[in-house]
């Protein structure tokens, strides 16, 4: 992935992320993650602009096996997402090989519509490490900010 | 953006996953007591993860049980699942899935031997009040039973005169009286939609394949026929009247069901497959992005 920018790097913990959440604003509504139907309860605002840039940020989600992180880098073009990396930092075996085929999978299968920009009343379906992969996106939101 | 249809949201942890409950006024405390006493009584009934649960008592001692009035229904439509994927959705993958490591200590690691599905017929014997075993088997009612105790806590809440409500377990969802619009999450990427389905009296499910992969093509998602975890579909999304129907056809339609199931309950479906790909069942009501 290629960036004109300094990449800026946010090594955030838990606390970390609770504050890059709200000041995320309303966005947060589809932060909690766990849950695949349900982070109702908000309205969210597209209008902000964020800095062109290549972002990284680290989130985690609860597998069954205990807690699990990952890395989540994001490059932006004219507040549009171009490339997204996600690289997973699992210790068991068997969650080790698993976000490998869930971080390979990703940036070759981000289509579809953005649900910032729909009109919905829930969302419906999910993966394990989509709170880890949200709480990592709010926090590289937050950092942007123009 | 997410707007909720109705003003009052109750969360809660039952079952092992978040639930929400949505109304326009609180819930009485008797109503929520109620709620709370039958997701606890299913749960006692049929978890597998519970030592002293009905399932564990029938695993460890082969005979006669009597069933709870709920089993009718449930195990009903486990024999039709089970017909209409040729025996491929099947309440008897416990000890396989236990094999695989989905097991109560969520051990996620596959033993040496994983033991073959027994058929229906030659395991049980079901006549709609007792369950007659030959042999220690455990059940496992994952591939519908979320679903079902959606619709028992929706009809607690109507029996209470709560009529419009939306009763939301993860992934298997309820609506009475409550129109609502539902962004179709895509598996690989939670903050894009693949499309939207609208609903307003009935149910909606989806699962992914990947949501509880523990392995290599280990995931929780079952092929009674191999004893193996599927392939090719990773994702489905079910419109049905009953989140019984709805989640039960979410689950078959990774183990390529006869059509008729779908049509049979008035259920439409969109599902995503391994390549991307999305296709929907006729008369989906909704939109699948292109």
């Amino acid at each position: 992935m290629a960036s004109s920018q300094t990449p800026r790097l946010l090594a955030l913990g838990f606390a970390g992320l609770g504050v890059a959440t709200a000041l995320a604003g309303c966005s947060a509504a589809t932060a909690d993650g766990g849950s695949d139907v349900g982070n109702g309860g908000g309205e969210v605002d597209t209008s902000a602009e964020y800095a062109d840039g290549t972002y990284t940020a680290d989130g985690s989600y609860n597998a069954p096996s205990g807690e699990e992180s990952i890395t989540v880098e994001i490059t932006l073009v004219d507040d549009v997402v171009t490339d997204v990396v996600v690289t997973p930092h699992a210790t068991e075996g068997n969650q080790a090989q698993f976000q490998g085929q869930f971080a390979s999978g990703i940036a070759a299968e981000v289509k579809g519509k953005d649900i910032d920009t729909l009109n919905v009343s829930r969302v419906g379906g999910s993966s394990l490490t989509s709170g880890g992969f949200n709480q990592a996106l709010e926090a590289i939101k937050a950092d942007a900010l123009a | 953006m997410i707007v909720d249809p109705l003003p009052v949201a109750w969360r809660f942890e039952a079952i092992g996953t978040h639930w929400r409950i949505d109304t326009r006024e609180p819930l009485p405390p008797d109503v929520a007591r109620a709620v709370s006493e039958r997701v606890e009584r299913f749960d006692r009934d049929w978890s597998r993860f519970r030592a002293d649960s009905l399932v564990s008592r029938i695993a460890a001692q082969p005979g006669r049980h009597v069933l709870p009035a709920d089993a009718v229904a449930l195990l009903g439509f486990y024999r039709e699942l089970y017909d209409a994927t040729s025996g491929r959705v099947s309440p008897l993958v416990g000890r396989t899935l236990e094999a695989l490591g989905y097991d109560a200590a969520y051990r996620l690691r596959a033993a040496a031997d994983i033991p073959t599905v027994p058929s229906w017929d030659d395991a049980v014997a079901w006549d709609g009040e007792a369950l007659e075993t030959v042999r220690p088997v455990l059940l496992d009612v994952g591939a519908a039973g979320k679903g079902y105790l959606v619709d028992l806590v929706s009809d607690v809440l109507a029996a209470a005169g709560i009529r419009e409500h939306i009763v939301d377990a993860s992934g298997d969802l309820r609506t009475r009286d409550v129109p609502m619009r539902i962004a179709l999450e895509h598996p690989l990427d939670p903050r894009k939609a693949v499309g939207v389905a609208d609903l307003r009296d009935g149910a909606f499910c989806a699962s992914a394949s990947n949501r509880r992969a523990w392995g290599d093509g280990l995931h929780h998602v079952l092929d009674a026929a191999t004893g193996l975890p599927t392939r090719d579909v990773i994702a489905t999304w079910v419109i049905a009247p009953t989140a019984l129907v709805a989640d039960g056809i979410a689950t078959a339609l990774f183990l390529d069901p006869d059509p008729q199931l779908v049509a049979r309950h008035g259920a439409a479906f969109a599902r995503m497959w391994g390549d991307g790909r999305v296709d929907a069942s006729d008369h989906f009501p909704g939109e699948i992005f292109e």
